[in-house]
Order: structure tokens, then sequence, then C-alpha cells
């Protein structure tokens, strides 16, 4: 197991977050506070490049020189601990470290790049970060601290089935990395057992994408939501009800193109999407609006949470 | 004291070979010895008459032979100053790094007086000492009694060795009593496998020099002077073979029913069982983790055999040398849990179909599923935690399962030609005669479909493959009612455990790791352990037998030749030894340990390298041999007849680097004459206050050349980056030392290395006035 820190952290925001679920930050935030995790947010921060990055509009150079400013931001502001509420900025972020690490050609150009551009300050100097120690998604530093999660439980939501998709960019990419299995991926799992409700585990099809594949989902709309609709067949097989996410690509795949796949596929599926730290907060008592940001979502959170039931002390 | 000694030097022509360009008259003018002289063919037994005689007649102290290389007859001379000792005798290379480079007469004739004159320094600071001989044990301890285990012990017992198998569970017979069939890929048939390994374990028990120790293992070990001390531990088998007639009447009356291991988990068996049909020893054991000690077998036992009180004991075993024969497991299934092999009964593995078609196995034979019925369509899965590189996966090739594969699905076919048979494989990996299987395999319409399949799915009653075939680039989802599962062979727990109570080096998946993977597939990094069979790396029951036997015979080298050890190793001063271990952890060879409160050099393990030495803070270590003098005495040899205007380059080289300068004079290649190489038991023993040394004492430039798959080549080279930067600091050139990589077949490459270092430190000359 690595060593998961609990302060010196900086949460790093994401587009897809903000546009999309704001709900995902703020409940971060709120389950953040409630087990004392010492994290910063920096408006110097930027955009991880991500979805530019896999749609071929950024190369490799500039996402790894827009990386390297980050992590300087990081480092100023004493969080040298970045932890992504996105797969997709885990997995670019813990590439531009190692590459940066390694790649001393790569490294140079962009110190160069620095240089030229009057941006000295910026320059990456080699191990400043590194991929395993520095690099973090949200799940796990909320691994780290799962025993202190059950502590914090106010409502029980075991009568729900729930079942878990976790993020290909979190589990495929730097699996070295990945907490509680790869093949078997279980994190979310994991942590929604924290909230004493059991997952229905193993499902076919757990391990597949979400089908968004970043511009797949524009330009090869077929194949994108065949791969969607696999998986929510066969979640609906299982007679799953909530189904949560670690990113919100797949959130967004999921919950806004549900009844387009409904349609597509005849068959109606009304399984609600939730992240899971908003799954949290939920347990936690956060509420709906202010925090959990139900409003933003398509298929309603309260369509199958209908009530909520404290917790037996 | 060594002023007084009468050197004695002679000078071989050679046929001419060194005559010819070397100026013999010139250089016996120059040396001032007791005595000088040359002949035509030295190393003929008339140029022995003249050694002897004059030794004799003048009472020569030491002697140097001026001639060839002393890799081509440094063993002849040796003989040949008998009776003196024959490391006070040292031969200056005055043919292949002299005579065959240089074409300048004069100038050859000036570097052989100084390649002479460094052996006249050398020779002067030896010392008698006399080659170790080492005799270990001739008993051997063989830990595994599986068919590598069972056939290295039996070739040793046949040779009048005395063996003890210590086998750590109840029989003998290891994996290949489990497997039913095996493939023959000559006879393009399947064979049984117990009727081949009976025949064995027949010969091993009526043989009076095996003895075997059942539900035993090794928990300790230590050597010393060749001798290994082990500890192991005998777990109670509860049933006395002795008087146990195996009638099998204890079984009847036992109520406790577990899995049975020998069945993989397929059927039931008692707590008080014997392995299998033909397991030895031929008597009952009792599973303690099962009994519950009821008391009924016991008193059915007519015999009086079984005692249900007892402990395990530690027995004391001594053997010279080891053979570890430890075997492998295979993975567990449920690292891929894609594959889904917890989730449904009719998806198995290899080994388990392995017992299902075994006529021994838990259904006589048929191949039925877990509902009773005979599956119409079987997939199989290939490299399951092989050729892997995701965590829990193995990166190597289990080498075995394609065959396995092809043995069960002929199999199936045999009896079953209706049941569809499909193959999902990576790559076809049946080398030599094991292609013929294939192609008979695909001849009883087996499929074989290229692709890795990324899931197996449950729906309902059946079972989904989902793979791309790689082939037609498709994705496809293939139905099936049995799936099996070729999972990756990986060290056996008792493999890992042995590697590290011996301390011996392993492979990245924990196998244990033999000493150089193309010549020497058998020894280990410690001396006297060998190892075979799948304990090694996957292989198959032919290639285990032939590892078992060559380990066999390794051990037949130490037992009947015994070891001659070169006298230069390590030496220990025990009055100032204290133990602090420091040295322990530097010794690449693992040589040293700690036994009894005493410092143990292994005499048989130790190289020589003298990295001991250096760690060493209070002095406790030396080498045999005056090694640093000798050095200190060759470089001042070499520089005493320096000239003003003359360039001087010490290279420093070991047998490997020696033996590729030898091949540059064999190939007539050229290289500067300012080029002197000096030959050093290990590259290692060039101190920096020898480089210094020679810096300070004229030398021009310093090359060290080592093989890089010497043990010691990282460590040398981090010293010589070490001493770099410590001639730097004093605003010296670092780069009149360099360092390079030797090969004994690159002579080219040194030779032009050599001239190219000529070239830099004649610019740096030039450059700095020198």
């Amino acid at each position: 197991m690595k060593n998961i820190p609990d302060k010196n952290l900086l949460l790093f925001r994401s587009c897809l977050v903000s546009v999309e679920y704001p709900g995902i930050e703020s409940s971060t935030k709120y389950v953040f506070e409630k087990l004392g995790i010492d994290y910063g947010i920096s408006e110097k921060q930027t955009c991880c490049t991500g979805l530019g990055h896999y749609s071929d509009v950024f190369d490799q150079v500039s996402t790894t020189a827009i990386g390297a400013r980050n992590f300087k931001v990081a480092q100023n502001l004493g969080r040298p601990n970045l932890v992504m509420m996105c797969a997709t900025c885990y997995a670019i972020n813990k590439k531009s470290v190692k590459l940066l690490n390694n790649k001393d050609d790569l490294r140079e150009e962009i110190n160069e790049l620095f240089e030229e551009n009057g941006l000295d300050h910026l320059k990456y100097e080699k191990n400043d970060l590194t991929p395993t120690e520095n690099i973090f998604h949200f799940v796990d530093i909320l691994y780290g601290k799962k025993d202190e999660i059950k502590k914090h439980v106010k409502y029980d939501l075991s009568q729900y089935k729930i079942a878990t998709h976790h993020g290909c960019h979190y589990c495929k990419v730097h699996y070295e990395d990945t907490i509680a299995g790869v093949r078997d991926p279980n994190i979310i799992d994991e942590l929604i057992e924290a909230c004493g409700c059991k997952t229905i585990g193993w499902y076919d099809h757990k391990r597949a994408s979400c089908g968004t594949g970043f511009r797949q989902r524009y330009s090869n709309p077929d194949l994108s939501f065949t791969a969607t609709a696999d998986k929510m067949k066969s979640l609906k097989d299982e007679n799953v009800e909530i189904l949560v996410h670690l990113c919100p690509n797949c959130h967004i795949q999921f919950d806004r193109y549900q009844p387009l796949i409904s349609q597509r596929e005849g068959r109606e599926f009304k399984a609600i999407h939730l992240n899971i730290s908003q799954f949290i907060a939920i347990a936690m008592g956060a509420d709906w609006e202010s925090v959990v940001g139900v409003q933003a979502h398509t298929s309603k959170i309260d369509s199958v949470i209908t009530e909520l039931k404290e917790v037996e002390s | 004291m060594t002023k007084n000694l009468k050197i004695g030097v002679f000078l071989c022509e050679c046929g001419g070979n060194i005559s010819d360009t070397v100026d013999l008259d010139k250089v016996r003018q120059a040396l001032d010895v007791e005595v000088i002289e040359q002949f035509e063919n030295l190393c003929s037994l008339n140029g022995r008459k003249i050694i002897r005689d004059a030794i004799i007649d003048h009472h020569l102290d030491r002697i140097v032979i001026g001639a060839c290389s002393p890799i081509s007859h440094e063993k002849t001379f040796q003989d040949y100053v008998k009776p003196l000792n024959p490391y006070l005798m040292d031969m200056a290379n005055i043919r292949e790094q002299c005579s065959w480079v240089h074409d300048d007469k004069e100038k050859a004739t000036k570097k052989a007086i100084t390649l002479i004159n460094a052996s006249i320094e050398k020779v002067k600071q030896s010392d008698e000492v006399n080659p170790i001989y080492c005799q270990t044990p001739d008993e051997v301890a063989v830990i595994g009694g599986g068919i590598a285990g069972m056939n290295a012990a039996l070739s040793l017992a046949r040779q009048g060795t005395k063996v003890t198998i210590v086998e750590q569970s109840p029989s003998l017979g290891g994996h290949m009593a489990k497997i039913g069939k095996v493939f023959s890929p000559v006879k393009i048939a399947e064979e049984c496998g117990m009727c081949l390994l009976n025949p064995i374990l027949n010969d091993l028990v009526w043989n009076e020099n095996i003895t075997v120790w059942t539900n035993s293992k090794v928990i300790n070990a230590d050597r010393r002077a060749g001798t290994y001390n082990l500890i192991v531990e005998k777990s109670p088998r509860f049933v006395d073979p002795d008087k146990c007639i195996a009638c099998g009447k204890c079984t009847e009356v036992c109520e406790v029913e577990v899995p049975d291991d020998w069945n993989e988990g397929l059927s039931l068996r008692k707590a008080i069982y014997r392995p299998f049909g033909q397991s030895y020893p031929e008597a009952y054991v009792i599973d303690p983790d099962a009994c519950n000690k009821c008391g009924n077998c016991k008193r059915q036992c007519m015999m009086n055999a079984i005692t249900l009180k007892q402990k395990p004991e530690n027995v004391p075993l001594q053997a010279g040398s080891l053979i570890i024969a430890t075997g492998h497991q295979l993975i567990d299934p449920n690292k891929r849990p894609d594959y889904s092999y917890k989730r449904h009964p009719d998806i198995i593995t290899q080994a388990e179909l392995g017992r299902i078609t075994g006529v021994n196995g838990p259904t006589k034979g048929e191949l039925l599923k877990a509902n009773g019925k005979v599956p119409k369509r079987v997939v199989m899965i290939q490299c399951v935690g092989s050729r892997d590189e995701k965590p829990d996966g193995h990166k190597h090739c289990s080498k075995i399962c394609c065959s396995v594969a092809s043995k069960n699905a002929n199999i199936i076919k045999h009896k079953y030609p209706d049941t569809d048979v499909v193959i999902c494989y990576t790559d076809v990996r049946t080398p030599g005669m094991f292609e013929k299987y294939y192609k008979h395999t695909q001849a009883n319409e087996v499929r074989f479909l290229r692709g890795r399949p990324g899931e197996v799915a449950v729906k309902g009653d059946n079972l989904i493959v989902r793979v791309e075939n790689t082939i037609k680039g498709e994705f496809e989802e293939i139905e099936a009612d049995m799936v099996v599962l070729s999972t990756a062979m990986e060290p056996s727990e008792g493999t890992k455990e042995i590697a590290k109570i011996l301390n011996l080096g392993t492979t990245e998946d924990s196998f244990i790791k033999e000493s150089h993977p193309k010549i020497k597939p058998v020894t280990t990094d410690v001396q006297g352990v060998f190892v075979c069979g799948t304990a090694q790396d996957p292989k198959d029951i032919t290639d285990s037998i032939m590892q078992a036997t060559s380990a066999a015979s390794k051990v037949a080298e130490y037992n009947y030749g015994g070891v001659k050890i070169e006298p230069f190793i390590a030496d220990i001063d025990h009055e100032k030894c204290q133990l602090c271990g420091d040295c322990l952890a530097k010794c690449k060879f693992k040589a040293l340990s700690i036994v009894d409160d005493e410092l143990f050099l292994d005499p048989m393990s130790c190289d020589g390298c003298g990295k001991c030495l250096t760690v060493c803070q209070h002095g406790a270590i030396n080498i045999n041999g005056n090694i640093d003098e000798k050095i200190f005495a060759t470089i001042d040899g070499v520089l005493s007849k320096k000239e003003d205007d003359e360039r001087m380059i010490l290279v420093f080289l070991d047998t490997i680097g020696y033996t590729a300068a030898d091949n540059i004079g064999v190939n007539r290649l050229k290289y500067p004459e300012s080029i002197h190489i000096i030959k050093v038991h290990s590259v290692n023993r060039v101190r920096p206050s020898h480089i210094k040394h020679a810096l300070d004492n004229g030398a021009d430039g310093i090359f060290i050349g080592e093989f890089p798959g010497d043990l010691m080549y990282d460590e040398v080279e981090q010293k010589i980056e070490r001493v770099k930067a410590q001639i730097a600091k004093v605003n010296e050139n670092p780069n009149r030392l360099a360092f390079s990589k030797v090969y004994i077949p690159y002579f080219e490459g040194l030779a032009r290395k050599l001239n190219d270092f000529d070239r830099q430190i004649e610019n740096l000359n030039e450059i700095e006035g020198v």
C-alpha cells in the first residue's frame, strides 16, 4: 500500500466537474472537511488539457508544459500533493510527472520554452514531484480515511441496489498505483462499504469503459453508445438503482445519455448516477442542493432515493 | 630481504616468433640478474631441463619466463620450475603483447625489457603459496521429491552417493503423479503419466543409497568448510509407515471429509488417507488440520500403526552438496477475476481438467460438467497469468501450456468427438518436435483462435468468452459450456522459502536463478547448491529430468574430483575481527558468513576481489599472496625503465580482458609501444592508491578494462568515477584514467580503444606541455 497523505493537498479543479456537476467538487470539500483533511484550492491552476489532448488538439509537449506549470503552482502553495476529481486529470498529470522526471530531453525543451518566454520561475527540476507520492485521485485519499468515514455516516443507504463504475483512466493507465484492484476494481465498492452499504460487486462488463472515448462520443457515436448500452443492459439485468462513479466523463456519459440510450435500445434504464463523493456526502447528511448539487443531474436523484433513513446507533 | 633474492630469467625465441622482432641479445645485456638463459623452444622438455638445472645449480629463488602469454603456458612453466613453489614464477608476455603487436625492432626490444623488468620486480614480491584443495562430504540432500528431485537422487545413488530426499508432502511424486496423461511429441500420443513415473519410484525405493524423508522441510541451513548443516522439521504422519500395511480400514471408519488436494479439490477424502494409489511411503497418513482425534481409526487398526499424539521434531542433516528441486505451483486463477473462475463451477484450470480426464480422477476419466452432462463446447484460454505485464501477472512464458492445452484437447476429442474444442492463444509455442504434435492437434479438429480473451461472462447456464480474433481483426463472443484456463507456472512456496534460507539469487518472478543462463544452467550463486526442475524456470518433464541428471553430475564432479582453488583469496585474522558483519553484505560472491561467533570464509566461493578488505575497519582481512605489493612492484618495474620523451600507459586487465588483448596479437593487429598490459587477478584489486602511485611516478595514462558480466563490474565502474573525481580535485586531468568494457571476441574494439587512448594521452601531453 502506498503512502496516502492527508495534508498539504491541492484539490485540483476539473473543467467537467465545474461545468457539468459542480456538486462533485462541493461534495468532495464537504467530505474532506468532515474527515479533517488539509486541502487547498488555487485559482491559478489551469485545465489539465485532457479532453483536448485526447482529441489531438494539444500535443504531449504542451500538455506536459501545462502540467509543469500547475505543479509549480502547487509547490509554491506548499501543497505538493495534487488530488484530482477527474480520472482524466489524474492520468494526465501522473504521466506528465513521469515524463518530466524521466525524459531529460522533454524536460529541457519545456524549461527552455519557459526561459524564452520569461517564465523562469516555472522551471521543473527532475524529481520535483514523484508520480506515486504526489499525484492522487481523491478516492485514494478517501481510501486512506476509510475507517474515519464510518464515524460520520448519518443516513443508511443500504436498501438500494448499488453498483460501481471505475474510470479507465484511474484503473487502466497507471495500474501500478491503482488501489484495490485493477482487473477487478473495487476501490469505490470498498468506500461504499465504509458507508455501511453493500454493492452488487462484480457484474458483467464491470471493467468495461463507459464508452465516452473523448471525441469518440461525437465522431463515432454508434460505437460509443454501444459500449455504454452493453453496460447499462447488464446493470438493468441486475436491477441496479444507483451507479456510483469516480470520473465526471463517465458520469456524463451515463447520466446525460441515459434517456437517449433507453430510446436507442427500446428498454427503459432508470438508474441514478452519483459520484462517490456525492454518495458519501449524502450518507453524511449533506444538503442535496447546496452541497450535492442534485439539480444538475439529468436522472433525478429523488427518483430513486425517496427517503433518508437515519443510521441506528 | 628482497634484495638478496637470486633471480633467473629464461627467454624463449619461440622459433623466431619472438626473436625475429625482439633483439634478445640486447635484452640479456640490459638485465642484471643471477642467471639469464635463452632457448629456441622453452616450453619443450629440453626447456624444462635448462630451467630446472639452473634453479638447482644457482640456487635460484625466483624465476621470470620471457615468452608467450601466461594464458598459453603458465601451467607448463609452473610445473617446470619445480622444486620451486609454482607461484614464485612469473611470465613476461613478450610474444602476444610485444613481438606480435609491434614492428619496430628497436622499440619492441625496449618494450620487452620493460615487461621483463616489471615481472622481475613483481616476482620479488611473490610469496610461496599453495593451491587450496577442498573436498566436500559425499552426502547429498535433495530438496523436493518430484520428478526432478527423484531423478537427481537416483542418478547420484547409482554412482554410489548417499542421498537424502527431503519432501514436504506425505508422498514422493510431485505434480507428475497428478497429471494423468503426458504429451509425447515423437509418438504423437498421450501416454500414461503414472506408468512412466512408477518404475522411477520403484528404482528409488529399492536403492539402498537413498533415504526418503516425507512430511519434512528444511527450516534452517548453514555452511561451514564445504558442509551444509541443515535443520529439517519432520511433521508427524501419525501412522507408522513401517507398521502400516495400507489396508485402508482406517479410512472406512473416519467420519471427517475434506476436499482432496490430489484431485484439485474436485472430490473428497477422509482425514486419514493415502494421497494416491501408488504413493510412497506405502502407508496412510493423518491430515492434522482435518483430524478431530475421535480415535476411530486407531481402534480399527489391527497393526497398531496409529498414534494420535505426535509432535513435529527438528532433525539435523549434513550434506556436502544440495540439489534444489522444490518445483512450482500454478497461479491462483482468481488473479484473473475477469475470467470468472470463482463464479461458475465449469470454469476450471488445466490441472483440474487433467484430474477430471484422469482415469484415477474424481469422475473416473469422464469429462462431465457440474450438472453431470458432457460439455458441447470447451474453450481453453492460454497465457492466464503468463506473458502478463499487469499487476499479479507474470512476464514469463510458462512454456508448457501450449502443449498441455493441446494434450487435453486431444484427450477430449478422442473420447468425445462431438465436443467442439477451441483454444484461444497468444502465440502457439510448440518448438522442435512439438510442432508435429500441434499439427496433429489441428488434424484432430481442435480449433485454434488467435486472441487473448478479455473476459468470460456468466449468462445463466452459458459462458460467454469475449475475444478479439486478431487474425480476422474481429470481435467475437464464443458461447461455451466449459472454459479451461491454462494457468501460469510460478515458483512454489517451498522454492521461495528455500531460496531465502540458503540466500540463493532469484529471478524477478522468484524462480531460483542459475549462475549463468547460458553456460551454467544448474549451478546457483551459492557454491555447492544446484538447482533443477521447475524451481529454476518453467519446463516440462523431459527438461526437468535432463536438468536433474545434469545437477547430479555437477555434484559428482565435486565428490570425485574435489576442487582445487587458486590461493589468492581472502584470509581472516580472527584476533582482529570484531564480527561487525560489514563485509558480509559487500561480498558479491556470498563467500562470507558468521558461524558460531566466528567469521567464516568459504574458499570455494571467494573470488579474491578484495572488496571485503576495503570495508573492514579493523584490518582483519587480507588477501593471500601479497597482491597489493605485487601490483605496486609491477608498476614500478614498468616505470623505472621510462625515458624522458617516452609515453607510458598502463593497462590493467583480468583474465578475460587479458585474453582479449592476447587475441590482438594472435590476429597481428597493432597498438602503440606505449601500452603496457598488466594482468591482475581481479580488476577490483587495482586500488585508488595504485592508480595514484602510477600517475605520480611517471605513468601518462591508465586504462582499466572489465568484462560487464563480472559480478564486480558496477562496483569497479563506480570506483573509477570516484578516483576520477579525486584526480580532478588535485587539479590533474581525470581523462588520464579510462574505464572500458572488454569482451574476448571483441579484440578489434579493444585494439581501437587502446590506439584512441594513446592518441588522447599524446594530445593531453602536448596541451599540458608534459
